[in-house]
């Protein structure tokens, strides 16, 4: 193992990364990012046939997705959580687990605990409908099960997603 | 003293040396030398000479412990090391060697470093002598012995008394850094020396392993482990114990350790994404925070007292630093939208955070715990992650994508100097660095 490292002290990569002026770091600011504004969002009709039920979803539950760096539940994501909830209480036998993930951006811990979050959320929207807590669990994979590969918008807002398994 | 001070009005090239380097060599009680380094000084300058070795073995052995020794000083980042000057070693006969001090200051040189490699059957012993330049004193005279396979342990343990005697503070040698790589196909824990040297695989679990970190005493490794299908903290006993796991529901969150005894982590198991104080038995002991928003990343100052960490209490996540004793939590960054991956020095108030920026980068920035100092280390270079202090506080090991791939570097305290630390297949992130023990 040890014969393929190579440990490099060279001055090498030192360069080409502060060559320029610093940059001053932004003002305190609450408001949302410009690289990533809800407006961006992509349309995720959450009907039976469309995207977020067909092609990532491995049940009969379909997918909830999230603005960036959000766990509040769009009109979309009610709606959708609506229909799971429908068919968890005409399926008593049945528990789900809802893994809540995130898109790649940010950092995995802070992503770990959004994805904790829209898991959570789901859940609760779920619970209020009338299925019982202990029908469902939930767990969060953060950043570190991205369901769509890129680095483009499209590609964040698919993995920005509460994921339903039937258990 | 006056030596020295003699030195600097007779001696023209004294007297630029101190000028370029204003470093004073003053003699502190029980005959130790202790540079006293201005703020903003420069490194130490030091000609480390070529070992004196006699005999095919013991020239070979004199090689690699030359290697190692100049690989160790250099990595410290506080020497100037020049090259000996062609005549450092006037009329020495068989048994001695009667060093050129003049030639020594003429290049600049403040500290001078020589020695002698010999075998006594097996054993191979190496007489390391330090003399301080101006003064031509005689700083430090010490034997390390060993086998062949002890002579990277020999060079350090030598690197580690020299940065000791010049600035009085142990050093960065024998320490490790627990880290993630992918290169299997798994997110899996590794260690490795200071230097990168000798990458050995953690954990075999096959599934998600997150931010691995050592106790203070070296005996424990808490980190995230996916195993059971949810995040859970895992303390794993290094003697060969047990490996604890706080499974509880829901997740567990990014541990620091608060003293050799407890860790903290964030667990969600009631709702409320909250940092507890667990024991090394995984026992919780206490929880610390109390708010309904994101709360991750505990981080501690050097004596316990205080826990910084990151909250979105506010919206955006943010960093803030909660007193143990009284509970009093006050917000520490009020500059960049999205702070987050706190890491309190282990020698003083200074604490090491990431900032995403709206331009995409994410940068390492430090700051004190006042909230004054906001120094900015990394720019103009992706993705900086992860930071975590060396155990003296003079370096950072992060992880950058500079250069594609995530990979490990190291830099200055400072900032700049990012120099890759190990190359090895697939991504490595999450690093950090083990404290004195």
């Amino acid at each position: 193992m040890k014969k393929n490292i190579i440990i490099v002290l060279a001055l090498m990569v030192t360069a080409g990364c502060s060559s320029k002026s610093a940059v001053t770091p932004d003002e305190g600011t609450s408001s949302q990012p410009s690289l990533s504004s809800s407006s961006s969002r992509p349309e995720l009709p959450a009907s039976p046939s469309g995207y977020g039920f067909d092609q990532w979803q491995t049940g009969p539950l379909g997918d909830v997705f999230y603005d960036y760096d959000s766990a509040t539940l769009s009109t979309e994501a009610q709606e959708q959580l609506t229909q799971n909830g429908g068919w968890l209480s005409s399926h008593a036998a049945k528990a789900a687990l809802i893994e809540g993930h995130c898109d790649a951006r940010g950092t995995s811990e802070y992503n770990l605990a959004l994805g904790d979050r829209r898991a959570a959320s789901a859940k609760e929207y779920l619970v209020r409908f009338g299925v019982s807590p202990s029908r469902i669990e939930t767990v969060s994979f953060g950043e570190e099960r991205p369901f769509a590969q890129g680095q483009s918008e499209e590609a964040w807002a698919k993995n920005r997603r509460a994921h339903f398994v039937v258990k | 003293m006056m030596q020295f001070f003699r030195g600097v009005v007779f001696s023209v090239f004294a007297l630029l040396f101190c000028l370029l380097f204003p470093l004073h060599l003053v003699a502190a009680e029980g005959q130790e030398y202790i540079a006293i380094r201005k703020e903003g000084s420069g490194n130490i300058a030091l000609v480390l000479d070529k070992l004196d070795a006699k005999g095919r073995k013991e020239t070979k052995f004199a090689q690699s412990l030359d290697v190692t020794m100049h690989d160790g000083l250099d990595f410290t980042r506080l020497f100037s090391l020049i090259s000996p000057p062609l005549n450092v070693k006037e009329h020495s006969d068989r048994n001695s060697v009667v060093i050129n001090f003049p030639a020594l200051t003429s290049v600049g040189a403040e500290v001078y470093v020589g020695g002698v490699v010999t075998m006594k059957s097996d054993t191979i012993i190496l007489d390391m002598k330090v003399y301080e330049a101006a003064g031509s004193k005689l700083l430090m005279s010490k034997t390390y012995s060993g086998t062949e396979a002890d002579l990277r342990s020999m060079a350090h343990a030598f690197c580690a008394d020299l940065v000791q005697l010049l600035t009085g503070k142990r050093s960065v040698f024998g320490s490790k850094i627990v880290f993630i790589s992918n290169k299997t196909g798994f997110k899996e824990i590794y260690e490795c020396e200071f230097d990168g040297y000798g990458v050995r695989q953690l954990t075999n679990s096959k599934s998600i392993s997150m931010n691995p970190v050592l106790s203070p005493d070296g005996r424990y490794l808490a980190y995230i482990d996916f195993s059971s299908g949810r995040p859970a903290l895992s303390i794993r006993n290094l003697t060969g114990g047990r490996t604890a796991v706080v499974g509880k529901s829901a997740v567990s969150i990014d541990p620091g350790w608060r003293n050799s005894n407890e860790v903290a982590a964030t667990l969600s198991f009631d709702g409320n994404q909250e940092i507890y104080l667990v024991n090394t038995d995984g026992t919780i002991s206490r929880k610390v925070t109390n708010s309904k928003s994101i709360n991750i990343s505990p981080t501690f100052s050097p004596d316990g007292s205080k826990m910084a960490f990151v909250s979105s209490r506010n919206g955006l996540p943010q960093l803030f630093i909660q007193d143990l004793a009284s509970g009093q939590v006050n917000r520490l960054t009020f500059s960049g939208r999205y702070n987050t991956q706190p890491s309190w020095s282990p020698v003083s108030d200074k604490i090491v955070y990431t900032t995403w920026e709206k331009g995409g980068e994410i940068n390492i920035f430090t700051i004190n715990a006042d909230g004054s100092g906001l120094t900015q280390l990394t720019q103009n270079c992706g993705e900086n992650k992860s930071p975590s202090w060396s155990p003296d506080g003079e370096m950072i090991v992060f992880t950058s994508n500079r250069q594609g791939k995530e990979k490990l570097y190291v830099m200055s305290a400072k900032g700049g100097d990012g120099r890759i630390l190990l190359q090895v297949d697939g991504e490595q992130t999450q690093p950090s660095w083990s404290l004195f023990r």
